[in-house]
C-alpha cells in the first residue's frame, strides 16, 4: 500500500553547497503547508535512493547539480530526462534508473510520481556547513517551486 | 609521451579519473588514479569539540558512515582515557557486523559481482543488479534487497538512527537494546547466516565450476605480490572491530604486528609529483615505486589481504570456507592454521564472501550473548583535563581505517589525521590498472573490452573514492582520451 509524499534531500551538509538539497527539503518541511509529507536526508543516489522511496505514492528528490549554468539556477527533471548509460557511475552503486527498474522488477512498492530538482552549485569541494550566498538565496525559490507543484499535482490523498 | 585519460564524467560528483601515460614506444609508463579532491577537512574539524567527531566523520563518506562512526568513537575512548564496558563494545561490533553483511552482499550482487554473475564481456547495461535479477531470477535479487532492509533496520535500532548512526560516545554507547529488540536482531542474524551460505554456494556454482572464470580468477593480469595487512584478534584471527594490525610479506612471513597507536611509526605516505593522491607504504620496507615484490613497501588492505594476514576466521563456517579457498589455490600451510598468501587479486571477490559469512556468524554470536541487553553501556570519563591524543582504528570493508585526534585541555580539537580504507590500496589499484592497460592498450581489443577490464581492475578493490557519494542519473560515466606529445587528440573512446 502506497501513500503520502517523501521529500528526499540528497547531499552532504558538511560539504558547502553540496548540502543545498537538504536545505531545500528542510525549507519545504518548515513551511509545512502540505499534509502527509515525510522528510528524508540521504547521501547516496542509487539503490539506497530507490529503497528510500518505497511505500510512498510520490517522491521528490532535491540535489545539488553542476551543469555549468548560473549558480543558484533551479531546474526540474523527470527521471526520463536523464541520459543514462545504465552503467555504474560509482563502483559502489548503480545509477538510479537501474535501481528503480530493479525495484519494480522485484515488486517493491515504488511511487508512480518521481521528480528531481537540482540547484546549480558554486562550491562543493570544501568542507563547510555554509552555503554560498547565491546558492542560499535559491533555497526559498526552489522550495516554493516544489511546494507549488505538489499542491497542484493530481495525487489524491 | 602519450597520455590517456579515462574520466568518468558524472554531472554531480567527480569520481575516479584514470590517466595512463604511454611512452613514445607505446608501452605503459605510469598510471595515475585521481580522486576528486575535497579540501579543508582538517580546518573544518579543528576547534570543534572532540565528541562531535563520530557524527561529523560519519558524513564524510556516503558508503561507510558506520566505519567512521566506530573509528571516531574508539579514538575518543583513547582521547578521554576510558575503556567502554563490555556491552558497549558488543553493541558497536553488532552494528558493525550488520553493516558488513549489507555492504559485502551489495558488492557481490549489485556492484563488482555482476562482472562474474552476468559475465565480464556482457554489455554494461546488464552488469548490474538488473542483469543479476534477469540471470539468476527475481528471487535472488530480492534476497539482496531483503538483506539490506533487515540490516539497515538493525543499524537503526542499535545505532539510534538509520543512515548516520549517533550512538557512539567516548567511553561507550548511548543506547542499550531491549530483549524484544534482541530477538528481532537475532532473527536477522540467523537469516544473514543462511543468506551468506547461499551466496557462497552461488559463487561456487557460477564461478568456481566455470573454466572461464577459473581462468579469470587465476589470471596473471591481476597478480601482484605485495605485503598484506589486516586487523587480528588475540589469536591472530580476523577481526573487524578491534585488535593489532598485522602485516605479512609476499611469502607469508610476518613482518610486524603493531598496535594501531603506532601507525605513524609503521606507515609513511609517499607524494608523487604527477598526482596529488598519496601512496601509503611500509616504512620498514621502504618505497620503490609502483612495483611489487618483497623489497617494495606497498601493501594492500582488502578482504583478501585480511585473510592472508590472519590465522583463519574465528567462526566455524567461515573458517571452513577460508581453508577451502587457500587449498583450491594450491597454497601450502605455513603455520598450523595459515596458508601461503594468495596474490591473484580477483580472489578478493571470494575473500569478501568469506568475510560476509564471518560477519553473519559473528553477529549471531554477539546477539545470542545475553550480556548484550545489559544497561551498562557507558563509562563516563572522569578527567577534567582533556589535553591529549587519541587513535582509533577499525577494518572498514575496503581496508584499515585510522582516525587520529589531538585535543587541548578543554577537549577542543587541535589536529586531525585520517587514513581511510581505500587510501591504503591506491598504489595497488594503480598497479592493477597498469597491468590491465599493458595487456590491452596496444592490442586490437575493442574499446568496450578495454574499458571493462580496466573497470574490473579497480572494482575488485571495491574502492570508495568519494566522500560525497551521491549523484542523480547523469551523463556518460567513462571517457578515455589518447593524446600525443603535443596534446592533440588521437582517439577518444566513450560510452
Amino acid at each position: 500500500m502506497k501513500s503520502g509524499t517523501v521529500i528526499i534531500g540528497l547531499g552532504n551538509p558538511q560539504l558547502s553547497d553540496d548540502g543545498v538539497g537538504i536545505a531545500v527539503a528542510n525549507e519545504i518541511a518548515r513551511r509545512s503547508e502540505l499534509d502527509d509529507l515525510t522528510l528524508l536526508e540521504l547521501n547516496g543516489g542509487g539503490i539506497r535512493l530507490m529503497e528510500a522511496m518505497a511505500g510512498y505514492q510520490r517522491a521528490v528528490v532535491v540535489d545539488a547539480m553542476l551543469t555549468g549554468s548560473e549558480p543558484g539556477t533551479v531546474r526540474r527533471f523527470d527521471p526520463d530526462d536523464f541520459v543514462t548509460t545504465k552503467n555504474s557511475y560509482s563502483s559502489h552503486d548503480t545509477d538510479f534508473g537501474t535501481a528503480f527498474q530493479a525495484g519494480l522488477l522485484l515488486g517493491i512498492p515504488l511511487p508512480e510520481l518521481v521528480s528531481f530538482w537540482g540547484v546549480e552549485v558554486l562550491e562543493c569541494g570544501v568542507f563547510s556547513e555554509e552555503l554560498s550566498d547565491v546558492v542560499a538565496a535559491a533555497v526559498p525559490l526552489a522550495a516554493e517551486l516544489i511546494v507549488n507543484e505538489l499542491k497542484n499535482s493530481e495525487v489524491m490523498r | 609521451m602519450t597520455r590517456i585519460t579515462i574520466d568518468p564524467i558524472t554531472r554531480l560528483e567527480g569520481h575516479g579519473r584514470i590517466e595512463i601515460f604511454l611512452s613514445d614506444q607505446g608501452t605503459v609508463e605510469n598510471v595515475c588514479f585521481q580522486v576528486p579532491e575535497l579540501r579543508g577537512f582538517e580546518q573544518f574539524c579543528v576547534g570543534r569539540m572532540a565528541e562531535e567527531m563520530p557524527v561529523i566523520t560519519n558524513r564524510i563518506c556516503g558508503i561507510c558512515p558506520e566505519a567512521h562512526h566506530l573509528a571516531a568513537s574508539k579514538a575518543l575512548d583513547a582521547l578521554f582515557g576510558t575503556q567502554p564496558p563490555p556491552t558497549a563494545k558488543m553493541l558497536r561490533e553488532l552494528l558493525y557486523m550488520a553493516f558488513f553483511v549489507s555492504d559485502h552482499a551489495t558488492h557481490f550482487y549489485a556492484l563488482g559481482g555482476p562482472d562474474f554473475i552476468v559475465g565480464p564481456d556482457a554489455p554494461p547495461s546488464e552488469r548490474n543488479i538488473l542483469g543479476v535479477a534477469r540471470k539468476l531470477g527475481v528471487e535472488v535479487a530480492g534476497e539482496l534487497i531483503a538483506c539490506r532492509k533487515r540490516n539497515h533496520e538493525v543499524i537503526r535500532i542499535v545505532g539510534g538512527r538509520g543512515i548516520h548512526p549517533v550512538a557512539g560516545i567516548p567511553g561507550g554507547w548511548s543506547r542499550s537494546i531491549s530483549e524484544g529488540e534482541r530477538v528481532v536482531i537475532a532473527e536477522a542474524a540467523r537469516m544473514n547466516v543462511e543468506f551468506a551460505k547461499q551466496t557462497l554456494a552461488l559463487f561456487e556454482r557460477i564461478v568456481l565450476d566455470s573454466p572461464l572464470y577459473q581462468d579469470l580468477l587465476t589470471s596473471d593480469v591481476y597478480l601482484h605480490r605485495t605485503y598484506s595487512m589486516g586487523t587480528v584478534d588475540g589469536n591472530n584471527q580476523v577481526n573487524f572491530y578491534d585488535g593489532n594490525i598485522r602485516v605479512i610479506d609476499p611469502d607469508g612471513e610476518e613482518l610486524v604486528s603493531y598496535h594501531p597507536n603506532d601507525y605513524c611509526q609503521q606507515i609513511a605516505e609517499r607524494v608523487e609529483p604527477w598526482t596529488y593522491l598519496k601512496f601509503p607504504y611500509l616504512k620498514k620496507v621502504g618505497w620503490l615505486g609502483l612495483t611489487d615484490g618483497v623489497n617494495s613497501g606497498l601493501y594492500t588492505a582488502t578482504p583478501l589481504s585480511r585473510l592472508n594476514a590472519s590465522e583463519g576466521m574465528p567462526t566455524p563456517l567461515a573458517n571452513a570456507e577460508y581453508q577451502r579457498m587457500y587449498e583450491s589455490f594450491g597454497c601450502r600451510k605455513i603455520t598450523a592454521a595459515r596458508y601461503q598468501p594468495i596474490h591473484h587479486r580477483m580472489a578478493t571477490h571470494w575473500a569478501r564472501l568469506i568475510e560476509l559469512l564471518y560477519a553473519a556468524e559473528r553477529m549471531l554470536a554477539l546477539v545470542e550473548d545475553r550480556q548484550i541487553t545489559s544497561k551498562e553501556t557507558r563509562i563516563i570519563p572522569r578527567s577534567a583535563d582533556f589535553a591529549g591524543e587519541g587513535i582509533g582504528s577499525v577494518e572498514a570493508p575496503r581496508g584499515t581505517l585510522t582516525h587520529h585526534y589531538v585535543s587541548d585541555g578543554r577537549g577542543l580539537l587541535t589536529k586531525v589525521n585520517m587514513i581511510v580504507g581505500t587510501t591504503n590500496n591506491h598504489a595497488a589499484i594503480a598497479m592493477s590498472i597498469k597491468r590491465a592497460a599493458e595487456k590491452l592498450i596496444t592490442s586490437n581489443a575493442p574499446d568496450e573490452a578495454i574499458l571493462n577490464r580496466i573497470e574490473m581492475a579497480f572494482r575488485l578493490y571495491d574502492p570508495c573514492l568519494s566522500c560525497a557519494t551521491h549523484h542523480l542519473p547523469g551523463k556518460m560515466p567513462m571517457v578515455v582520451s589518447l593524446r600525443d606529445n603535443s596534446w592533440s587528440m588521437l582517439r577518444e573512446i566513450r560510452r
